[in-house]
């Protein structure tokens, strides 16, 4: 009796280890699954991780932050509303099919269709119309000058015209791209897997089989890096860190992310309401330690801000994004000056589990605060409602703690998309991330838009820059860390736009 | 010999089912209802599906596209007679029909649930008999002090532990996932042990006590006095006439936790990495997917209704003593 028990068991351990490393398969391990398996119709980052590896774009976003050519080998403004693309020839899909100048035409046009929106569509709002030159060149005209349409090229995936519009829905259940690794099978809510594409144009990748799971639990995603299981994990938070360490089997490997955090002020009360005063948000920038918060809430991992951008971002500018020095003895002195020496009582919102450690974050910042009489009480909302509520500007609280990834590295999308409008007749026209109110900023950061000289756009930016420097309109906390669990086995270095190329990848 | 023959379903047996039936039809649309105005009240769907700073024109069609520009009640309408068709809509996420994302996982909920229930019920009835007939000792204290361990420990810190023991230290299961089972579909059975383990426990816990304390009573009644006089064996008194006549209450709390673990699974599925439909309407309620939360409340309506329906049914076969009228 007792013996046919251990036998069970040991077969019982059998069977899993049949989930154990394999030589020539990467295990890959984010917090959710794959929606929809067409690129152009998502906007997460878990999908797009796993499709950026089927489908490839027109140019493809660098380590560094830069664009470099891809699908398209170049592109030329010919004037400020025409844009002409020469494309690679010689690429093929993974059902054989060729790549031309017609299947881009024909990917635009379904993205900008308004009849039929995709979800990417909004980027491509100004785009008015495509034309195919020759079989190699396409000419793009756009209602307005776009100067970011380089960069949006890096969201934008190439997929088979043919094979979409004869194929009914089969391209949404058998991907098929012309990127370095080819759809296998995608089990939903268990595993994607993928195999190399030996004919990628750009050259075999490495590792030749790639699954994807979707592990919900942080703790259970680090057990199976620590125990072998997977190579990867994504989102690691800052806790388990020095448990991964100490494993062995894996590494901890983290990168600046594209993410800043920050508190948006309501700046629109009456004139004698304490956050309407530029003085007294000052103060509130110098009250809040930010080295501290990063130290002890994130596990070091971060970088206190002074501003909407960080380095990577085209636009940026060392001196105003400079971070506000922890200095509450000035903050009490502004706060004096201002006519608030005993402080003020505000209410401050956060979601919970939407950033890394947001409601801690909050909970620090409501504790600085306090060091220099301001009472801030902290109400915590779960993300839907809160996000709904902000998007509707229906806030109910004074301040809200918010999070803003720049995924096109152009300031043009934490400066225009967060602060435009306020001056603008009918308020701002998107949802602005501040209640800021300034005519020169406003007309910087339309002029930005309109002009396709890098020069002159980086001098507006600077003008953006220093008016939110004078203004304060929000408190800058910090760039988050993207932090991953790595098999040690794994030679691959985190990249700072979250994508998991695993043709960047190879087993050491 | 019209009293010897076996129980014919009558008609007044037949007009409680019909009734019943009608019953679980009006919970299906109320709680269809209740759901449906609930998720209204919850908040625009298209502020999480668009980037934080689309237009507003952007914003507009989408909500045109999918139909919620209309007024709550039209919406509502023409939800139903879908619904009544069989169509529970789309995904806004997934993009593929709500019904069929629900349906794809109920297998794997299922295994959970029935592998959960099983060793709830073995390992739970087995220990409740041994604390009864052992009333007084080390061990009936020993197996009380379990069950009332196992109807306390929160799941979440059961799965946890769960994982890091059996998982991690000793490494003899998979930590997540559903692993490659020989047959289609159903899972390895290792990646099965912890997750069902995990479920099960409160459901065992509960049964164990429930179990104990009936035969309890059973084993201090008339009839089981008279089978001591009679001189039948112990084992045949505790398991035919004590353990039987103590099943009944026992079988209403199976039937209400077979609902427990099937749609209470959502910890555990989510811990587990397990492909249940727990873990689906928990990534669906935080995404604001409303068709696939709709769809999963309605097939778990349907389901809790007929077990409870089958459960009421159960009694008739287990003591012949209750009639339906």
């Amino acid at each position: 009796m007792k013996r046919s028990w251990i036998g069970f068991l040991a077969s019982l351990a059998l069977v899993g280890m049949a989930w154990a490393q394999r030589p020539d398969t990467i295990v890959i391990a984010q917090g959710v699954d794959v929606t929809v398996l067409d690129p152009n119709n998502q906007l997460e980052t878990p999908t797009a991780n796993v499709l950026a590896n089927i489908f490839d774009t027109l140019y493809m976003r660098m380590p560094d932050g830069t664009a470099r050519p891809w699908l398209a080998t170049a592109v030329r403004a010919v004037n400020p509303t025409t844009w002409e693309m020469t494309i690679r020839q010689g690429v093929k899909f993974h059902n054989g099919e060729d790549l031309t100048a017609e299947t881009v035409k024909w990917n635009f046009d379904r993205v900008i269709d308004p009849q039929r929106p995709l979800r990417i569509s909004n980027s491509w709002a100004n785009l008015a119309s495509v034309q195919v030159v020759n079989p190699t060149t396409l000419r793009f005209i756009t209602k307005n000058p776009f100067p970011v349409f380089v960069t949006r090229l890096t969201g934008f995936y190439i997929l088979p015209q043919k094979y979409v519009t004869e194929g009914g829905n089969r391209y949404l259940q058998e991907p098929v791209g012309t990127g370095p690794y080819k759809f296998v099978r995608w089990v939903r809510d268990q595993q994607f897997e993928l195999e190399a594409n030996p004919n990628y144009w750009a050259g075999a990748p490495k590792i030749r089989r790639v699954i994807f799971r979707p592990i919900p639990e942080a703790s259970s995603r680090v057990a199976e890096l620590v125990s072998g299981g997977v190579d990867i994990i994504t989102n690691l938070v800052p806790e388990p860190v020095n448990a991964v360490r100490a494993s062995g089997a894996a590494e901890v490997r983290s990168v600046p992310s594209i993410r800043n955090i920050f508190i948006m002020l309501n700046t629109s009360g009456k004139a004698d309401s304490p956050l309407a005063n530029p003085k007294v948000r000052l103060a509130l920038n110098y009250a809040v330690d930010k080295r501290t918060i990063v130290k002890n809430v994130l596990g070091g991992l971060g970088q206190p801000t002074g501003c909407s951008l960080n380095s990577y971002i085209f636009g940026y500018d060392a001196r105003s994004c400079q971070a506000y020095e922890y200095n509450p003895a000035r903050a009490k002195q502004l706060l004096a000056e201002a006519g608030y020496p005993n402080g003020f009582t505000m209410t401050l919102g956060s979601p919970n589990g939407r950033y890394l450690n947001d409601r801690q974050v909050a909970e620090a910042v409501v504790g600085q605060l306090a060091q220099v009489g301001v009472r801030a009480e902290l109400r915590v909302q779960e993300w839907s409602t809160y996000v709904g509520q902000i998007l509707e500007r229906r806030i109910p609280t004074d301040a809200v703690l918010l999070g803003w990834g720049n995924n096109e590295f152009d300031a043009d999308n934490s400066l225009y998309s967060l602060f435009y409008g306020g001056t603008v007749r009918g308020g701002p026209r998107q949802v602005a991330f501040s209640y800021i109110r300034s005519v020169p900023l406003d007309n910087a950061l339309l002029q930005a838009q309109r002009t396709t000289d890098p020069e002159q756009r980086k001098k507006l930016y600077l003008d953006a820059l220093r008016v939110l420097r004078a203004e304060s309109p929000w408190i800058f906390l910090h760039q988050q860390e993207d932090i991953y669990g790595v098999a040690k086995r794994v030679d691959w270095k985190p990249r700072p736009d979250e994508r998991l190329f695993v043709a960047e990848m190879a087993f050491k | 010999m019209a009293l010897l023959s076996p129980p014919l379903p009558t008609l007044q047996m037949l007009t409680y089912l019909v009734r019943r039936l009608l019953l679980v039809l009006v919970v299906v649309w109320g709680t269809a209802t209740l759901a449906f105005f609930l998720l209204f009240l919850s908040g625009d769907p298209v502020n999480l599906l668009l980037p934080l700073d689309a237009t507003p024109e952007v914003r507009e069609q989408f909500r045109k596209a999918n139909g919620f520009d209309r007024p709550v009640w039209q919406q509502y309408l023409s939800y139903m007679g879908r619904a009544l068709q069989g169509d529970l809509g789309i995904s806004l996420r997934n993009q593929t029909p709500a019904l069929g994302l629900v349906l794809e996982r109920m297998p794997a909920s299922m295994v959970l649930a029935g592998a959960a229930l099983l060793f709830a019920v073995i390992f739970g009835v087995l220990a409740g008999v041994i604390a009864a007939v052992r009333k007084g000792t080390t061990l009936e204290f020993v197996v009380l002090f379990f069950a009332l361990l196992g109807q306390s420990l929160p799941v979440f810190w059961l799965a946890l532990m769960l994982i890091l023991v059996f998982g991690l230290e000793l490494r003899l299961l998979p930590i997540s996932g559903y692993g490659v089972g020989p047959i289609p579909g159903l899972p390895a059975l290792a990646n099965l042990v912890l997750p069902a383990i995990a479920v099960g426990t409160f459901s065992m816990a509960a049964i164990t006590r429930l179990t104990r304390g009936g035969v309890l009573r059973e084993l201090r009644s008339d009839h089981v006095r008279t089978a001591r006089a009679k001189g039948l064996s112990e084992r045949v008194i505790i398991y035919k006439h004590a353990l039987r006549n103590a099943a009944i209450p026992v079988v209403t709390v199976i039937g209400l936790q077979l609902g427990n673990l099937l749609s209470g699974a959502v910890i555990t599925e989510t811990i587990f990495a397990w492909p249940g439909v727990g873990r689906l309407v928990l990534t669906a309620v935080t995404q604001q997917d409303f068709p696939v939360v709709q769809a999963a409340v309605i097939v778990f309506a349907v389901l809790l209704a007929v077990i409870n329906l089958v459960v009421d049914l159960l009694y008739g076969v287990l003591d012949p003593r209750v009639r339906y009228a």
